[in-house]
């Protein structure tokens, strides 16, 4: 990485280390309920509290004052401070800023809260059941721009938004089957961990926000603060930097609403970083059960499929319709298959709402097929890899969603990562020669098991990125982006791109943090776009660049604009090199201070709500992982030896990165595989709010051998990003081969070493009552 | 109740004035500050904070700031000789052994011990000793080729 020095050496410019002269502390005071009324908010002796600058409550955003306090993408639901209701253990009910942090929690003690408690639902299923208690009633507000989004749901419950898929006749393909299967898998809810919090400054002086903040989504902020001030957006300035992680976490707003309404009754600047338990409270995964039902001719052809997902998304919306949504579309996976019906539900509940975590969705659809692909194949009889390859969709196939594929490399992915764990038929548990004197007669401890999973998730799609090339008149360049550098290495890659197109020796180029008084719109930085999506805008922008400089270096040397050519910082007339101006040149001789390029890349598509039918991504992204387990039957513990994802990049800009992306894809798998999962007690609180109860991998928890296989296309193809494509696959990856080490089936993540040794003690129950 | 204590960080010995509940780590961030040791987790877990006191990886976040006086602390920004990384570090930069950075100082710092007590670390042992340092990026593969190779770099060093 480009910043690599200021890395090594603690010097990158966290939001964390952030500060304004005069700058107070802010604190968040929580519900300590699931669901409850609150009948009175007293602050007032926390705010005569010396020290204490502000206290904010509900009486701030009174029904008479301009200022309402509500937000959300989707839904306007969540409030700035509680109102009424709160929904779930941690919601906000009112904070303070004062002089330091021990002053602000004191006075957080000082503040009086009455709460009636009232019946609250945790489970998704439970929570659409007849009686239920309503989380939202009567329903929020639906944002216009998303009512294509959530449908006309006037009467329904819990259920927040509802996609549905309709492709074939799914009954047909039922009744045309041989076989169908029918099985249901869970994934718990599973927190990002950014090892930075969210962190967030704010500053309102002059009738003018300026929100320093760790967020993945610089120009969102801004609308929905301006939004929520009902400033315009000249008068909110967001700026970020360097993340210290994010997975998704830090997308919608967080605390940027609560933190700028303190400093805005403050007068003063104020600071609020998350202590590492509140994280647990402000956002995780959607908790998912997903129901499967498969149809399947006895030779191993997929005839239909039919889902039923509910994602919950915990006590407000944020962007849980997306994240149904988008798990929705693919939940066919990456097969040819005739009839799919799918009904994807994001529902409320009183849990900590859920949002975006890598993968949005995705993953926890892929642990349902393919931990069901492999299933099937054993109550076929067929080798799950062989089984796979007879149905992957193939270039020209017609998706569910309706359209088109090209570029589909699920042939080749499949035959690399079969290869790079030797895979063969008998790796199958039920073709193993263990496998007929059963488990129990084996006197080996400890048994190894393969397997091989694949995975297609869409991007964000339509999506829009801008971008600004600055070259000075030194011949260098400013390239001007609101892509957030996470870790991902934004900086790098687009400095790459632009010392390319544009001709400039990659140390004359220079990528901005996101400021958005001075960056253009970039929709955000996720679903894996940043280097497809604002790669393209830096190349817009530098053709845009370029041909101004071409006219100009026309103009000077007496020739046409299309007998000029670039090379590293020059024009030059083509097929004579020794004529040409350096760009400085250019720039001087046309009395220029900086020329400007700019570069817009936009996507177009989108799925109808009713049928699921449309363009679900640009283009599909595709991966295959492969690994090899070593289960302990005494302890009940997992080894992975070795990991092997392969991933489909089209081309590859920095192939070090694009390694690091992966192998960080294969451990916040691995994690969410084995031990990962937020716990909570009956009253709905999060139990292991620490890193001492919630652990993430270590370094001796991490596959023994993790080796890449980046596949590009011949020639120079578009990028494909690959943030987070190999992560879906790892989850049911390791359940695969954990069932081909010892026949255990687990159908609810995480897999850990208690649910393992039940699972062979009932194994071993029901081999000896066959025997 | 604040009170007065002479901590050495970095080779300055500076005088400063704090409470008896603040931690080192809120010492080094707001007194000296000095930002590449950070707050994870705030119980020790996740090694962020690391800082080396008398040449050992301690976790800064559990250490009361007075409990530190007459200690030798060194954090990340103390470990380039002037202009010149230590060689640790530039292990670390050419095997892009990170990711967010927000773990790199603490992995760095570990290592220095690590390579102090054990100049030539087996692929294991580098784990089992940086196991009290997470990545949640999981740039694990590429950290313990830059441990590995730093190591090499350093035994040469010794060498010539």
């Amino acid at each position: 990485m480009l910043d690599g020095h200021d890395r090594v050496t603690g010097r990158i410019p966290y939001v964390l280390n952030f500060e304004v002269p005069g700058m107070l502390v802010g604190r968040i005071l929580r519900s300590p309920f699931a669901h409850a009324r609150i009948t009175a908010v007293d602050g007032s002796r926390a705010e005569q509290l010396p020290g204490v600058s502000t206290v904010l409550t509900r009486a701030d955003f009174a029904p008479q004052t301009p200022i309402k306090g509500v937000y959300g993408r989707v839904f306007r639901d969540q409030r700035v401070v509680a109102a009424e209701k709160v929904r779930f253990v941690g919601e906000p009910v009112a904070a303070v800023a004062a002089v330091g942090e021990e002053r602000a929690d004191e006075a957080l003690s000082l503040i009086k809260v009455e709460y009636e408690e009232l019946p609250a639902v945790f489970d998704e299923e439970e929570a659409l059941k007849p009686g239920s208690p309503l989380v939202h009633d009567p329903r929020p507000q639906l944002d216009p721009a998303f009512s294509s989004l959530v449908g006309n749901l006037s009467d329904a419950g819990n259920i927040c938004s509802h996609f549905k898929l309709r492709h074939g006749d799914v009954e047909r393909g039922f009744a045309e089957a041989d076989f169908v299967f029918d099985d249901t898998f869970r994934s718990p809810a599973v927190q990002h961990v950014p090892l930075e919090p969210h962190v967030t400054v704010a500053h309102y002086a002059n009738g003018k926000l300026t929100i320093w903040t760790s967020t993945q989504m610089p120009h969102a902020i801004r609308a929905q603060m301006a939004s929520l001030f009902n400033l315009p957006l000249t008068r909110v300035r967001v700026i970020t930097q360097t993340l210290g992680g994010g997975f998704g976490s830090k997308g919608s707003l967080r605390l940027e609403p609560i933190t700028s309404f303190l400093a805005w009754k403050a007068n003063r600047p104020v600071k609020i970083t998350l202590r590492r338990e509140e994280e647990f409270v402000t956002v995780c995964k959607h908790p998912a059960t997903i129901h499967l039902k498969t149809g399947v001719m006895k030779d191993g052809i997929l005839v239909a499929r039919q889902v039923r997902a509910l994602f919950n998304t915990g006590a407000y919306t944020d962007i849980g319709p997306i994240v149904a949504r988008n798990a929705g579309s693919a939940m066919s996976g990456p097969y040819r298959t005739p009839h799919v019906r799918i009904d994807s539900y994001a529902v409320w509940t009183n849990v900590v709402p859920a949002g975006a975590l890598r993968g949005f969705g995705v993953p926890q659809a892929v642990w349902a097929y393919e931990s069901q692909m492999d299933m099937i194949a054993e109550r076929l009889g067929l080798d799950p890899v062989e089984f796979r390859r007879k149905n992957i969709v193939r270039d020209g196939d017609h998706y569910a969603t309706g359209e088109k594929l090209e570029g589909v490399h699920y042939e080749e992915l499949l035959r690399r990562a079969a290869a790079s764990v030797n895979w063969a038929p008998e790796e199958a548990y039920w073709r193993k020669k263990s496998f007929a004197g059963s488990m129990s007669a084996s006197q080996k401890k400890v048994h190894r098991g393969k397997a091989v999973t694949l995975v297609i998730k869409a991007t964000i799609t339509p999506s829009t990125s801008t971008a600004v090339l600055k070259l000075n008149a030194d011949g260098s360049l400013n390239v001007l982006t609101s892509s957030v550098e996470i870790g991902q290495g934004a900086k790098t890659v687009l400095a790459q791109i632009a010392s390319d197109a544009a001709q400039i020796p990659l140390e004359k180029v220079l990528v901005s943090e996101p400021d958005t008084d001075l960056t253009p719109y970039d929709q955000q930085t996720s679903s894996s776009r940043t280097t497809f999506s604002m790669g393209s805008a830096v190349v817009l922008a530098a053709k845009d660049l370029t041909r101004k400089l071409m006219d100009l270096a026309g103009e000077f040397m007496e020739v046409s604009a299309d007998d000029l050519t670039l090379r590293e910082g020059k024009v030059e007339v083509r097929g004579v090199p020794e004529r040409s101006l350096g760009y400085a040149d250019i720039l001087r001789r046309a009395c220029r201070g900086d020329l400007i390029g700019e570069g817009a890349f936009t996507t177009q598509g989108g799925l109808d709500l009713e049928t699921g039918q449309g363009i679900g991504s640009v283009h599909w992204h595709q991966a295959a992982a492969a690994c090899e387990v070593e289960v302990d039957t005494e302890t009940g513990k997992v080894m992975v030896l070795r990991f092997h994802p392969s991933v489909f990049a089209g081309r590859v800009v920095n192939p070090r990165l694009c390694e690091l992306q992966t192998e960080g894809s294969t451990f916040f798998g691995l994690g969410q595989a084995l031990f990962e999962e937020m716990m909570y007690d009956d009253n709905g609180q999060v139990v292991n709010r620490t890193l001492g109860d919630y652990m993430i991998p270590s370094f001796e928890d991490g596959p023994l051998e993790l080796r890449v296989t980046l596949l590009e296309h011949e020639g120079a193809g578009e990028i494909h990003g690959i943030g987070e494509t190999s992560l879906p696959p790892v989850m049911p990856a390791i359940a695969n081969a954990i069932y081909n080490a010892v026949g255990v089936r687990i159908k609810d993540l995480p897999i850990t070493p208690e649910k393992i040794l039940r699972g062979l003690k009932e194994k071993n129950i029901a081999e000896v009552q066959h025997f | 109740m604040r009170q007065i204590v002479k901590l050495k960080v970095n080779g300055l010995e500076k005088e400063v004035a704090v409470e008896v509940y603040q931690t080192l780590l809120e010492v080094i961030r707001e007194e000296f500050k000095l930002f590449g040791a950070r707050e994870g987790c705030g119980i020790g877990m996740c090694g962020a904070c690391t800082v080396l006191a008398d040449g050992k990886p301690i976790s800064s976040c559990l250490m009361l700031a007075s409990l530190a006086e007459g200690k030798d602390l060194v954090t990340i920004e103390g470990l380039a000789d002037g202009g010149t990384l230590h060689p640790i570090q530039q292990a670390f930069i050419d095997e892009n052994a990170f990711q967010c950075s927000y773990c790199t100082p603490g992995f760095i710092l570990t290592t220095k011990t690590l390579l102090e007590e054990n100049p030539a670390p087996s692929a294991e042992e580098v784990r089992a000793y940086l196991a009290g340092n997470l990545c949640r990026c999981g740039s694990y593969v590429k950290i313990q080729q830059a441990v590995l190779n730093a190591a090499a770099r350093l035994r040469g060093a010794a060498v010539r």
